[in-house]
């Protein structure tokens, strides 16, 4: 199922490693690319390699985000973790030979970032390649691209937010939106969290631990939600029918699933 | 205990020069201060500068607390015109000069509540009271919320006016008015000696006060939040205290946002007070605020107007013996810690290597008497685990701590068997201390303990007026 959040922390910095399972993000990015200088990639990957060796979580889902595999570290960045208990890799700057690039050096998931204009252009192309659990949208680097501004009300990202909601719902993957990064900003961050569920994404990756909280809280079902879901399995369990009137509404097999998938989540989330 | 009188009629003096002449420097060698201008103060340097001078031997200091910038302590440390310090917290150099060399006689940790108690029973006889007091009228009624200089509560102080053989006001504001329902009485008084500064009320702010973003401390006031909630102490009419650490500030506002939700309003809050506190209290959150110490400006103002802002005696704040404190009301305290055992005893007087780095304050006293007493820290600090078999030492007793929240788990002293059935359902991760320490100990390894000599340099005295630990050169 998907996560709700995930989480970015960078490679080299041991106290943020250590306490990677505390911040409840449903998934971890432990990051080799931005946040790590070149002159501490090997630092990062020797210390990451270390940390995961020695600790298991079994409540955090791990990936990798690895340099794009154009740059001099990609390489060594796979060799050097890909036999570590992690779920897979996070690749920036992503395209369709890239990915299958990573993929003859290792089986596990993959998390492409759509981060350039051709990225967007081809994302249906990379959706459908094998191993890929989700698409995550790099919005500061897509924008900084089309050398346009980024806006509280995000509507020079809506086409690429829509596109990118539409491609993996197709092919049953993660939709992850785009970080917030005015990290003080909560409310600003609730707003965009819930402009994201509301396109349709399953899950919102975040650059601060501190805004876990409310991306989780947003991707979670709400009381009424579950209730109401509860209520259509229970009718749909009744009925003889494929579709019948619930309050006045029609509710059919489309309805249902989403339904099962919201009990689903509450289970998860510990909600019932 | 009678109280010297003034051998002049003239209370207001222009210069210390002058009330020297008066008062024999040499034979009245018990001397205290206040420290609620903090690192702010320029009483304390200006007046032990003139015991330094005059080469003053056998000094037994009474300071509620020490900070960094009390260089004349130093001074007369490495003099050796010191014997004793009792005192309730210190840092900075003074701190780490006694750490390392002792002093002829002893260093007695205090707390708030037992200095006042100390103080007032007779047992800390103080000669000389050298008090800041930033408005004062000419006959000695002085408050702390108004003047150039102003320090908001005088509480500590309050004690001092009352027993000490002779009290002296130092000023740099006097007012023709006289000043109403003043913190210290002017029948308490015996000189006013003005000055062009008494400090700089700036250097009140720790630089600690602010709500923390790191979010290790966001989580651990999420949790500490929720555990009140959840045992359900954040009822209207409950009673606070938080300290003005990042930390604690963050749970008093996670609680804030809390009683929004539930529509709660709470009936005090008491301690150190910062301007979150005071916005709440504006908000009408809050009934009362008992203030001994203000941490902000912005605290000090509220005080001088909001008269729902009440500044304190530290006896009315935490004397055992005094029946009206605040604290015996109190419902909840959040405190920090240095280290903590596995029988919950708390340190916050020494680090690991038995430097000194702070003192009880008014920590064991609201242990000692909140319903529920939380202790919240990170699990491992650097590289240290905050947990040990046995703290270094011991500040507040293990019996009187309730809870101790971390970002990883939440331990409930096994003693409170009433917690812990509240919190039979609960989603927080509640797990013993021992196996609290066994995480911390899975990243960092077990530290080895540190050497201690057994040159005795100290006491901690509780508020009881038990002994509790003993502090040991390093």
């Amino acid at each position: 199922m998907s996560s709700r959040s995930y989480l970015f922390i960078p490679g080299n910095t041991p106290s943020m490693l250590q306490n990677l399972d505390v911040f409840d993000a449903d998934t971890v990015i432990i990051d080799f690319e931005d946040s790590v200088v070149s002159f501490d990639k090997d630092a990062a990957r020797i210390l990451v390699r270390n940390f995961l060796e020695k600790f298991d979580f079994t409540t955090t889902e791990i990936y990798i985000r690895i340099n794009d595999a154009t740059s001099e570290f990609f390489t060594e960045d796979v060799a050097s973790t890909k036999d570590l208990n992690i779920t897979g890799y996070v690749l920036p700057k992503a395209l369709p030979d890239h990915i299958l690039k990573l993929n003859n050096l290792t089986d596990k998931l993959i998390i492409p970032i759509i981060e350039t204009p051709m990225a967007v252009l081809r994302m249906e192309d990379i959706a459908k390649l094998p191993n890929i659990s989700g698409l995550l949208l790099g919005a500061e680097d897509l924008t900084k691209d089309l050398n346009i501004r980024r806006t509280l009300e995000a509507t020079e990202i809506l086409y690429t937010r829509s596109k990118l909601v539409l491609v993996s719902s197709a092919y049953n993957i993660d939709s992850i939106d785009t970080p917030w990064v005015d990290k003080d900003n909560l409310d600003g961050l609730t707003e965009d969290t819930l402009n994201a569920k509301n396109l349709g994404f399953t899950s919102k990756c975040a650059i601060h631990p501190n805004h876990i909280e409310v991306i989780n809280t947003a991707f979670t079902p709400n009381e009424l939600e579950v209730l109401e879901a509860k209520r259509i399995v229970k009718k749909a369990l009744e009925s003889t029918k494929g579709a019948f009137s619930l309050d006045g509404k029609m509710v059919d097999l489309p309805i249902i699933e989403k339904a099962k998938k919201t009990i689903e989540k509450a289970k998860k989330y510990n909600l019932l | 205990m009678t109280k010297s009188q003034p051998t002049t009629s003239k209370k207001i003096i222009n210069s210390f020069d002058e009330f020297f002449t008066l008062i024999p420097i040499k034979i009245n060698k018990n001397i205290s201060f206040h420290h609620h201008l903090r690192n702010g103060d320029y009483v304390l340097n200006m007046v032990l500068d003139f015991y330094l001078k005059e080469k003053v031997q056998d000094i037994n200091l009474f300071p509620s607390a020490i900070f960094p910038k009390y260089t004349k302590i130093l001074d007369l440390l490495r003099n050796n015109q010191i014997n004793n310090i009792t005192t309730n917290y210190l840092n900075g150099p003074v701190a780490d000069y006694i750490t390392n060399n002792g002093l002829k006689g002893t260093l007695k940790m205090q707390t708030h509540g037992g200095r006042a108690r100390s103080i007032l029973e007779g047992k800390n006889n103080i000669d000389i009271a050298y008090i800041a007091a930033p408005y004062t009228d000419n006959q000695g009624n002085a408050i702390g919320y108004k003047g150039l200089n102003k320090c908001g509560s005088l509480g500590y102080a309050i004690a001092d006016s009352e027993q000490a053989k002779i009290v002296v006001l130092v000023t740099d504001h006097i007012t023709n008015e006289i000043v109403k329902d003043p913190e210290i009485k002017a029948e308490n008084v015996d000189y006013i000696i003005k000055v062009d500064s008494i400090g700089d009320n700036l250097g009140i702010v720790s630089g600690t006060t602010n709500i923390t973003t790191n979010p290790i401390g966001v989580k651990i006031a999420k949790n500490t939040s929720t555990l009140l909630n959840e045992l359900g102490l954040i009822k209207n009419g409950f009673s606070f205290q938080s300290g003005a650490g990042g930390a604690s500030l963050r749970v008093t506002k996670d609680v804030k946002d809390i009683m929004l939700t539930n529509n709660i309003k709470a009936s005090f809050f008491s301690g150190g007070i910062t301007k979150y506190h005071v916005e709440m209290l504006e908000e009408g959150l809050v009934e009362k605020l008992y203030d001994v110490q203000c941490f902000d400006i912005e605290a000090i103002d509220s005080m001088a107007k909001n008269s729902h802002h009440h500044p304190i005696s530290a006896s009315i704040y935490a004397n055992p013996a005094n029946p009206n404190r605040v604290i015996k009301d109190l419902d909840i305290v959040i405190l920090g810690a240095t280290e903590i055992d596995y029988d919950f005893n708390v340190n916050v007087t020494t680090d690991s290597h038995q430097n000194l780095i702070g003192g009880s304050g008014g920590h064991s006293d609201t242990a000692s008497e909140a319903k529920v007493t939380v202790i919240v820290s990170p699990l491992i600090k650097g590289r240290i685990p905050v947990i040990k078999k046995r703290v270094t030492t011991i500040t507040t007793l293990g019996e009187n701590v309730d809870c101790f929240v971390t970002e990883r788990g939440i331990a409930i002293n096994p003693k409170r068997t009433d917690l812990i059935k509240k919190l039979e359902h609960t989603s927080l991760k509640i797990i013993s201390i021992e196996e609290l320490a066994k995480l911390a100990y899975s990243y960092t390894g077990i530290p080895k303990e540190t050497k201690t000599t057994t040159n005795q340099i100290g006491v901690i005295e509780d508020r009881t007026y038990n002994i509790i630990d003993k502090l040991y050169q390093k």
